[in-house]
């Protein structure tokens, strides 16, 4: 499957370079990931999604776990309408942990992809909608990658869709041994590269370009054609007694800057005191690290792994994520613009 | 109360929690999947306290089997509430009213002659509706929904069925059951609760059918599970501080609604958790609430509330042992070293605020269970290493100990004799008798001579025997600190090996001798086998013979191959399966080798002796057939790299030299060229293993695979320049790839 797919890629690009364009490929599409369990745009969501994406959304259906209670994989947190999506250009991503795949069984694989299809189509059926490809998201390890795999090929059988599947940093780098998945395309996650800990000093860990040129050198080689996907979120590390204890997505700035609640030095926020803050309890002198993407480093990020990529025709920028964008900090224009880069 | 199963396992697997201080034995039995875990959500994994669909089944049961007064059996009682279909019901109530005359299943038994008529007719028209609100009620909580789970259409007559059958009602038992069913019927079904966004609504038929009769039935556990019901409406519609009121006020009702309601407990912003507390009526009810925030966030902030609010709490019990099995394990960190200077500052701090409030509380003495509270102080202050403070604790606490109580006792005791022997600076024979019993009595807990249920006694023998150890060390009595901490080193002197023999063979022990030897972990015989093995290597097999006889069970006991054998290219797993007329084992591969040696000082056909003794030194280091030899419970059995070998017997197992020695002694007594030959090669070989041992020495990190070809050498230039008109010299050109290299130079 690896092979064929990299012979096809071949052909792209000697096609491309037949044609005299090889240095750069005309194409590039923009799309979002949405991750939420719920979907449901806001005005102005539905606006960048048309202006900047041509309304192409990746759309995560379900997540499957594995329930040690039940010793089986379930999906959960599948997705609910509260609105219509099918006059977008969806593609159904599924996100599997990886610890299903250490704990399923090798014969159960088979099935798992059976299910995996089925509740998709399912989905689609009731949603009306059409698509023609579908991404799975795992990161995947040594040790599961022979299960993985196999999921991979039986779910391609049995969906029969063009089959994408990310692909993680490390994938690439150590991709003798943590294999290429036998898959149509990848897409490479530039971002979640660096260490989270609790040094405040400590480049950001979504994305800086120290820990990004450890892994970028081999990205020309990888075997399969690469579409990218590039972070538009900012996280908060939670901090206790010298440990990281969480990652929070919904605590940002706007809640670290109140001074009410928050003595701020540089990226780090310690709490004055002990108390509830968006579901989370806080205990006094918990410290909360920001790690923020802003425009700028975006475009240092495309600027630094464009050169990197192999020359492709149509190739997808994924922005992750929609649901959660910081619509004052990026619009249509400049997303549209860090595209172009590629 | 059936809170089975709950197992504080000891010792079995590496992967529990670090832990010597055990709940048990000072919190109610009822807190028990609360206790602290550092893996799971429950403690020890018990995940059958989650199952919310089965929860209550045993207390229904039991109330239905009060109601019968006992005129249906329980296997009856449980078929029909829990398991039996409408169909089953029918059944069974056509076999009450003579219809059938066989019940079904066979498992069931109704004695018609003595049963309440009216009552069963209750229980049957009750079963009725139950079953019907048990389609959207209880669901099976995982499976490949499209959409999370789809609840089956609820026949449009169910909720007139139910008020009406609640309205005729007359029998309180059952009127309270529907009641409860009508209020659950709403919370699935009500229309108004469906959105979430949706504000509250005092007409909703949960809150209405709740409220009108709340105060009409007992406070029983069929009224705390129609309140947990509003409690789940109130937190759907995002009222955290009602819910959050009456979830506490479920937990405290009973262990089988402590778990949903814990689990259930939230807030989202302070101002919930603020408006949480304005709800509590009494101090009481305060209590609950700063107990499940201390159990779910911050038991410390949460200990500091309560004993303010009042001192006698037990709601503090929990917390005070979450506080103690948390610290525990950062304490873990803090035995190991493993804590990183730079959070060092941030725990300490930690650490400070909480030794200082428990401490504080401790000193009162003011609470139930103040030796407790004074165990937990001295236990706090040990573990972040006050041993001053902790003595003092203990000594209160010694005193208000309750009297029988097997389990307090032992921790005590367990307690104690951690800061006692860490307390040990110097130990003498003084010392060593005090010590005795206590190191006794954690080695009979070890052994399960000694039991007693849920002591966490465990990382306590590890912790006082490296303790004792380093004493010994720092006293230079090296023979007793290697009883307490074994280490490699010590077997590399053969002296000090005869000491240990000497001191396990003594036929009058101390009694510290005797439990200081129950500490040791290795047999007489695995001494004997490793003097034998030094002895073998230094030449000494005479001596090595008598060493090993001396083993009654031999570990390794059959060496795989023939170790008199010599092969061209190292292949054991060749060596290993084929055929061998005679298999050895240490001891038989000994004796060989003392009358090969006998032979060959005598001068009998030197050349064969030499050859069959070099071989037998060569497969007994790492690179041939029978490195099983030295493989024993001392030296250890990785044998994948030389660099992976104990330290201290890596030169003694790879070194060739014994080997090479005899090749060439061989080879001098050579008679042909074809023996010449082949003596040189097998010389070229150790040449070749002595280069891999220098490259492993000098490259710790990599593997001997790794390193590069070794140069040609002295024996391979010989084999070229002296024999090459051998047959054996084209056998070696054809299998050896290194040296057809070195001849054609390609």
């Amino acid at each position: 499957m690896g092979n064929r797919s990299f012979r096809r890629y071949l052909g792209v690009i000697i096609l491309a370079c037949l044609l005299g364009s090889c240095k750069k490929s005309e194409s590039v599409n923009t799309a979002f990931y949405y991750w939420k369990s719920t979907f449901s745009l806001s005005a102005q969501q539905s606006d960048i999604l048309k202006q900047s994406a041509g309304n192409n959304l990746y759309l995560r259906f379900f997540d499957v776990n594995w329930n040690s209670q039940y010793h089986n994989a379930f999906p959960n947190a599948i997705i609910n309408f509260n609105q219509r999506a099918n006059s977008l250009k969806i593609t159904p991503v599924i996100f599997i942990t990886n610890s299903t795949f250490e704990n399923i069984a090798a014969n159960a694989v088979d099935s798992l992809a059976i299910h995996c299809s089925a509740l998709v189509n399912t989905i689609v059926l009731k949603q009306k909608i059409n698509y023609k490809a579908i991404q799975i998201d795992c990161d995947w390890t040594l040790n599961t990658r022979e299960k993985y795999f196999s999921f991979l090929k039986s779910f391609k059988k049995v969906n029969g869709h063009f089959l994408e599947a990310t692909i993680r940093l490390h994938q690439v780098k150590y991709m003798e041994t943590t294999g290429v998945p036998p898959i149509d395309k990848g897409v490479l996650m530039f971002y979640n590269m660096g260490k989270v800990t609790t040094n405040a000093s400590q480049p950001n860990s979504i994305y800086n370009q120290a820990d990004a040129v450890k892994y970028i050198s081999r990205i020309a080689e990888y075997p399969l054609p690469l579409d990218v996907a590039l972070p538009l979120f900012s996280w908060s590390v939670h901090i206790r007694d010298g440990k990281v204890i969480q990652i929070y997505g919904n605590i940002g700035k706007k809640e670290l800057s109140n001074t009410a609640n928050f003595i701020q030095n540089e990226n780090m926020y310690r709490a004055k005191k002990s108390f509830f803050l968006n579901g989370i309890y806080i205990k006094e002198s918990d410290n909360f690290k920001l790690e923020e993407i802003s425009l700028v480093t975006l475009k240092n990020a495309a600027n630094q792994l464009a050169p990197h990529l192999h020359p492709q025709k149509n190739r997808t920028i994924i922005y992750y994520e929609l649901a959660n964008l910081n619509l004052s900090e990026f619009n249509a224009q400049s997303l549209n613009q860090i595209s172009a880069d590629f | 109360m059936a809170i089975a199963g709950i197992v504080w396992a000891c010792a079995d697997s590496g992967e529990e929690n670090f832990s010597m201080f055990s709940p048990e034995a000072f919190v109610a039995k009822e807190y028990t999947p609360f206790f602290y875990d550092a893996s799971y959500w429950y403690y020890s994994g018990n995940v059958e306290v989650d199952d919310n669909n089965n929860r209550f089944n045993d207390q229904i049961v039991s109330e239905w089997d009060a109601y019968f007064n006992d005129q249906l059996s329980k296997p009856t009682l449980r078929y029909l509430l829990l398991k039996a279909s409408q169909k089953g019901i029918d059944s069974a109530n056509n076999y009450v009213n003579g219809k059938i005359t066989k019940l079904k299943p066979d498992s069931i038994q109704i004695n018609t002659s003595k049963l309440d008529k009216a009552k069963f007719n209750n229980l049957f028209a009750y079963l009725k509706l139950a079953k019907e609100c048990e389609k959207f009620a209880v669901i099976a909580p995982y499976g490949w929904y499209d959409t999370p789970p789809t609840l089956p259409p609820v026949s449009a007559k169910l909720e007139s069925s139910l008020s009406s059958a609640f309205n005729n009602s007359k029998d309180p038992f059952i009127k309270q059951r529907l009641w409860f069913q009508l209020v659950r019927y709403y919370f699935f079904n009500d229309d108004t609760i469906k959105s979430k966004t949706g504000a509250i609504d005092n007409k909703a038929g949960i809150l209405v059918w709740f409220n009108n009769y709340k105060g009409t039935f007992p406070q029983n556990l069929t009224y705390y599970r129609a309140m947990g019901y509003v409690a789940g409406y109130y937190r759907r519609k995002g009222n955290y501080a009602l819910s959050n009121y009456l979830y506490s006020r479920c937990y405290d009702y009973s262990y089988e609604l402590k778990i949903p309601s814990k689990f259930s407990f939230h807030a989202q912003q302070e101002t919930d958790w603020r408006a949480t507390l304005k709800l509590a009526k009494t101090n009481a009810e305060k209590i609950t609430l700063w107990h499940m925030l201390g159990m779910e966030y911050d038991p410390v902030r949460a200990v500091k509330e309560i004993a303010a609010l009042d001192p006698k709490s037990d709601k503090m019990d929990l917390l005070l042992s979450r506080i103690i099995n948390m610290s525990e394990g950062e304490g873990e960190s803090n035995f190991s070293g493993k804590v990183a200077d730079s959070t060092q500052q941030a725990i300490k701090k930690a650490e400070v605020t909480e030794v200082n409030l428990i401490d504080s509380i401790a000193l009162k003495n003011n609470n139930t269970k103040p030796y407790y509270w004074n165990l937990a102080a001295g236990y706090l202050n040990y573990i972040y290493k006050d041993y001053k403070k902790a003595a003092k604790f203990y000594d209160v606490a010694k005193k208000q100990l309750p009297a029988n109580d097997k389990l307090i006792t032992a921790q005590y005791k367990l307690l104690t004799i951690l800061l006692n022997i860490d307390e040990l600076q110097r130990i003498d024979s003084k010392t060593e008798a005090k010590i005795t019993e206590p190191l006794t009595w954690l080695v009979n807990l070890r052994d399960g001579k000694e039991k007693i249920a849920a002591l966490r006694f465990d990382p306590a023998l590890g912790i006082c025997a490296n303790h004792i150890a380093q004493i010994y060390q720092k006293q230079g009595d090296w023979l007793k600190a290697n009883c307490f901490k074994d280490s490699i080193t010590f077997y590399t002197d053969s002296s000090h090996v005869q000491k240990l023999v000497d001191l396990m063979t003594k036929p009058q022990k101390s009694a510290f001798e005797t439990t200081m030897l129950r500490y040791y972990p290795h047999t007489l015989d695995e001494l004997y086998y490793h003097q034998a093995t030094l002895l073998t290597y230094k030449e000494e097999v005479d001596k090595a013979l008598q060493k090993m006889s001396l083993v009654k069970k031999m570990s390794p006991d059959t060496l795989y191959a023939n170790p008199f054998n010599s092969r061209l290219n190292d292949c054991h797993d060749c060596d290993h399966v084929a055929h061998q007329k005679q298999k050895f084992s240490p001891l038989t591969f000994l004796k060989t080798m003392q009358s090969i040696k006998t032979d060959l000082k005598a001068g009998k056909d030197v050349y064969r002796n030499a050859w069959l003794l070099a071989n037998a030194y060569y497969n007994i280091t790492y690179y041939g057939n029978g490195r099983l030899f030295y493989q024993s419970a001392i030296i250890g059995a990785i044998d994948f790299d030389p660099g992976y070998i104990s330290a201290p017997f890596q030169k003694m197992v790879t070194s060739q030299n014994i080997a090479e020695k005899y090749y060439l002694l061989a080879m001098a007594n050579a008679q042909t060229d074809e023996q010449k030959a082949r003596c040189t090669f097998m010389a070229a070989k150790c040449e070749r293993n002595e280069y891999y041992n220098q490259y492993s020495a000098n490259n710790k990190n990599s593997e001997i695979e790794q390193a590069p070809v070794p140069t040609s050498g002295k024996y391979f230039a010989d084999l070229k320049n002296h024999y090459s008109n051998t047959k054996y010299y084209q056998e070696v050109l054809q299998e050896c790839g290194y040296f057809k290299r070195f001849v054609t130079g390609k």
